[in-house]
């Protein structure tokens, strides 16, 4: 409750220093992000200096997967102070500037190519993926909301998806809580599971991109994904995802607009303030930026030093990955809900698996 | 679940927007050369 004093400072004086203050509170776990990060770089750019001075041959492993295991070694072993944790969940805020600058490496063709492509793809992946995510569901006995809440969350866009569709379904902060943990494992399995099957199958970078775009949950798992198995990769994951990404809203509608006419949940208004409610603006951020480089508006080392701020803004983002995930608190969720994220995923991965090489066979990717 | 910037469903939107402005102004700084140039 606001005091006397304060109710009477100044609102201008107040501002500032709520702002200092919610930075600074900041430091400690951005300089973790980092550290981590860098930690990861640093690795990788060893272990090659090291196998090339001595002419071994030895798999290049990416400072991706370094700075994940080395933040999931730290989340799973000493925990995160709390004094770290706020700037260590900035890592989602990194990862969509690190998007909209990525579209610097995008020609405006590039996108409406491969991100048509990938729209047609989505469109039917969800369909199929949504409806056997409910026959799973139904099955395995599990709660009709919390089974839409892992629909939306395995088929189209994880964490992001439950967040916005717990709200508009009048979904219980439980079970939006075991669908997070179940996506969140999920996509920390497919971290390592995806770049093996990629090789394995000889995929080639666009089409295994466009894979890991399509089947990879979260975002930030989707981007490391992909950039685990080539920087090309990772380019084409991160389009193929934020295609998936813009359709967000109208998935999470289609449900909102089903619970309602259930009479399970509040009716939906202003359909179109919905969707722009729920529509991921670094969409938007990234295709502006494009039409940008389209049109030549930076020189060559400029589109140099975006991209690189790019990965920069990617590196917060995989420490961040592997910091956030607590196994322990995982395996506390109980096993249908997993059960079903894991049978859904398997789904999906083999689906989009199917469409992508339907997709660069007949369309050559 | 505790609570963070990315659990937060009344921050999600201030989020987007606020990595959308971050991105917007360095590539501003990057384009009228401001910053230097960013190594890899």
């Amino acid at each position: 409750m606001a005091t006397a004093a304060s109710s009477t400072r100044p609102l201008g004086l107040d501002q500032p220093i709520q702002l200092g203050r919610r930075i600074v509170v900041l430091i400690p776990g951005l300089l973790l992000l980092a550290a981590v990060g860098c930690a990861g770089k640093f690795i990788e750019q060893s272990i090659a200096g090291y196998t090339k001075a001595h002419h071994l041959t030895f798999p290049n492993i990416e400072y991706v997967l370094w700075a994940i295991v080395i933040g999931l070694v730290i989340a799973n072993t000493v925990g995160i102070p709390r004094m770290f944790q706020a700037g260590v969940a900035t890592y989602e805020f990194w990862l969509k500037a690190g998007i909209v600058l990525l579209g610097s490496r995008f020609l405006l063709g590039d996108i409406l190519h491969l991100g048509g492509i990938s729209l047609a793809l989505v469109a039917v992946a969800l369909t199929l993926s949504l409806t056997f995510m409910h026959l799973l569901g139904r099955t395995f006995k599990l709660k009709p909301k919390l089974t839409s809440l892992l629909a939306v969350g395995s088929s189209i866009c994880g964490v992001s998806a439950i967040i916005a569709a717990q709200p508009a379904i009048d979904a219980d902060d439980e079970d939006a809580s075991y669908a997070i943990a179940a996506i969140l494992a999920l996509g920390a399995i497919s971290l390592f599971t995806f770049p093996l099957i990629g090789h394995s199958l000889h995929l080639s970078d666009k089409a295994y991109g466009l894979w890991a775009g399509l089947a990879v949950d979260n975002t930030a798992e989707a981007t490391a994904a992909g950039a685990l198995y080539s920087d090309a990769a990772g380019k084409v994951a991160v389009l193929a995802k934020t295609t998936r990404n813009a359709l967000i809203g109208f998935v999470v509608l289609a449900y909102a607009i089903y619970w309602a006419s259930r009479g399970q949940a509040h009716a939906v208004g202003n359909k179109a303030a919905f969707l722009w409610r729920k529509f991921p603006k670094f969409v938007l951020g990234f295709l502006f930026i494009s039409i940008l480089a389209t049109l030549g508006f930076f020189a060559k080392p400029q589109l140099t030093s975006l991209a690189n701020l790019s990965r920069w803004a990617f590196l917060l983002t995989f420490a961040g990955v592997g910091l956030r995930t607590n196994l322990r608190e995982l395996g506390k969720q109980g096993w249908r809900p997993f059960a079903v994220g894991a049978i859904g995923e398997v789904f999906i991965a083999l689906v989009t698996l199917g469409l992508v090489y339907g997709a660069d066979h007949f369309l050559h990717l | 679940m505790p609570e963070t910037i990315a659990t937060n469903p009344r921050r999600g939107l201030s989020l987007d927007v606020y990595a959308v402005a971050l991105a917007l102004a360095l590539a501003l700084l990057v384009r009228l050369n401001l910053i230097p140039s960013i190594k890899w």
